[in-house]
């Protein structure tokens, strides 16, 4: 357990002094929606990996914790940090909440009312719109936006970069902290069987609701650092077919280890990215992504990163 | 005590438990029967598993089916499973801290009580093993010191000898006999093997298609005629 929290600390602190020196102004910016997205994809692999369900509102979620830090940034003095804690809070329990109704269903019963719900919030973020520092609840302006407070001491885009590295380190140091603990055994024996679970006294439906907090905490971590990275969010990019693809990434990825969300964010942001300066139509991306997970499907269950795990483990010492 | 009164239990069509009353004062009481005559319906029944039209069972004085299955985990029920539940992936001694954990054991108890249920089944050596590497008789232990957690009021075992070796069996013989004195639970055991439920058990009851055909003292039921026609004597 100490032994396997270093070559992600390693990776992190790489990441913290190396990513803003060497990446121009239009990559941190790029670079920095990766570190976001890995972190919601994260979010998504804790459900499918602990207890096998599938979660397709993901990027509605991400959009909830956006919208209401951008609220409450508009509305309120507070420090940026404390509103990204309050939107990650706030979307936790609305995750959980929506956990309810899918308590008694798994498998695609469970990833139809998920995806119903990111629907539902895609209607809701298409007819209000998101805040952008105009008068009443639904704060929205018919100009352009008003801006935003950066969180304090963060001057540029590569401080902001920095910034979310570390939150989004500190997430999945929350989750590891999960697998070890009281919920991560909880979580294997509800996997095992419910029955196993609850003969040995385990809550199952609260351990249940505690797994889709967490999942909604993530997301609204990540909605609440995009929407000081962006400035501004638009509905579009919250459709309900975007929470579909962050799925699929994050099993392409690999849902059983940090690295999976890792690649995930990367294939979600990055890639599209660097087709566009390759001079391609960053649709190809959808492309990989519809045959990377077909050979996901097929053969590489645990992602890409297991395949990566299990490439270093065959190399002799 | 445990006092199981007119329990039904029905799959559809099928009657898996037919009106069942039996009161239940020994240690350890064996429950056999043919391959599908209840035995393991009625251990679900007690868990909270199998749907129950009608009947109760009380345990010391507590009205078990008023439970959530969970909460009757915490009160005192332990039980074992026919076909054993160890995660791949959970060491030996994460999951004896799965169920202190659920049963809110103070964490300055849990190691001794740990240790003791890793010790009395005598798997202390896999503590640290995953759940993946463990032989069918380590798995069978684990599931029992999982029961041992948390001052259990009544274990179920639902065929705790099943596959073990001549030489396993004597342990679980020497382990099942311990269990009232040492942890102070008392103990129904589901099992096939006659040689067994005669060596441990005090009384013992026979189901055959969900009636109780049978109930008293070991020797007595086992010389029983209808007990040798409808299980014996096969
Ligand atoms: N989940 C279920 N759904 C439908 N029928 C069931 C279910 N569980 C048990 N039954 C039926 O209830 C009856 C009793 O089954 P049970 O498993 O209790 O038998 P058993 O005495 O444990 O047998 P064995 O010795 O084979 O373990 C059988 O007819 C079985 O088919
Ligand atoms: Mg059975």
């Amino acid at each position: 357990m100490t032994k396997s929290i270093i070559p992600p600390l390693i990776f992190f602190a790489l990441c913290l002094i190396g990513l803003p020196l060497v990446l121009s102004a239009l990559w941190v910016k790029v670079v920095t929606s990766a570190a976001i997205f890995a972190l919601a994809a994260a979010g998504i692999s804790v459900l499918f990996a602990q207890l096998g369900l599938i979660n397709l509102a993901q990027i509605a979620l991400v959009g909830v914790g956006g919208w209401i830090a951008l609220r409450l940034n508009y509305g309120t003095a507070l420090p940026v940090t404390l509103i990204i804690a309050i939107a990650g809070i706030a979307t936790s329990v609305i995750g959980a909440a929506l956990a309810l109704p899918a308590l008694r269903m798994r498998g695609l019963y469970l990833a139809l009312v998920t995806l119903m719900a990111a629907g539902a919030f895609q209607i809701l973020f298409n007819a209000f719109q998101f805040p952008n520092g105009g008068e009443g609840f639904w704060g929205v302006a018919r100009q352009s936006a008003a801006d935003l407070r950066p969180p304090l001491m963060v001057q540029s885009d590569a401080g902001y970069l920095r910034y979310t590295i570390v939150i989004t380190a500190l997430c999945f140091g929350l989750v590891a902290l999960h697998r070890v603990t009281a919920p991560g055994r909880a979580w294997a024996m509800i996997r095992q069987s419910e029955a196993n679970a609850m003969a040995a006294g385990i809550n199952v439906t609260f351990y249940k609701i505690w797994a889709f907090a967490l999942s909604g905490l993530l997301a609204g971590v990540a909605g609440g650092l995009l929407s000081t990275a962006l400035g501004q969010l638009d509905a579009r990019s919250f459709l309900a077919s975007e929470g579909i693809l962050l799925f699929a990434l994050a099993v392409v990825g690999g849902a059983y280890s940090w690295v999976g969300a890792v690649i995930a964010g990367v294939l979600y942001k990055l890639l599209p990215a660097l087709l566009n300066d390759f001079g391609v139509s960053a649709d190809i991306a959808l492309v990989i992504f519809g045959a990377a997970l077909l050979h996901a499907i097929m053969t590489a269950p645990r992602g890409i990163a297991g395949q990566l795990s299990g490439a270093l483990q065959r190399k002799p010492a | 005590m445990i006092n199981i009164e007119n329990l039904t239990v029905k799959y559809g069509g099928v009657i898996a438990l037919d009106h069942l009353t039996l009161c239940i004062t020994d240690d350890v009481v064996g429950l056999i029967g043919p391959n599908g005559a209840g035995k393991t319906t009625m251990t679900n029944a007690f868990s909270g598993f199998a749907p129950i039209t009608a009947g109760h069972v009380v345990v010391d004085g507590m009205n078990l089916l008023a439970l959530s299955p969970h909460k009757r985990a915490c009160w005192g029920l332990a039980r074992s499973f026919q076909k054993v539940q160890i995660a791949d992936d959970l060491t030996v001694a994460d999951h004896l801290r799965a169920v202190c954990d659920a049963k809110g054991i103070r964490q300055r108890d849990r190691t001794s009580q740990i240790n003791h249920a890793l010790d009395f089944t005598g798997i202390a050596d896999c503590a640290d093993m995953p759940g993946a590497d463990l032989n069918p008789y380590q798995k069978r232990m684990t599931e029992i010191a999982k029961c041992l957690i948390g001052a259990p009021r009544i274990i179920l075992l639902d065929e705790p000898g099943g596959g073990l070796s001549e030489a396993e069996m004597q342990d679980l013989r020497r382990i099942i006999t311990q269990i009232k004195a040492r942890f102070g639970a008392q103990i129904i055991m589901v099992d096939h093997d006659v040689d067994l439920i005669r060596d441990v058990c005090a009384s013992t009851a026979v189901l055959d298609f969900g009636k109780l055909i049978a109930f008293g003292p070991t020797r007595e039921v086992l010389q029983d005629e209808a007990v040798k026609t409808a299980y014996l004597g096969r």
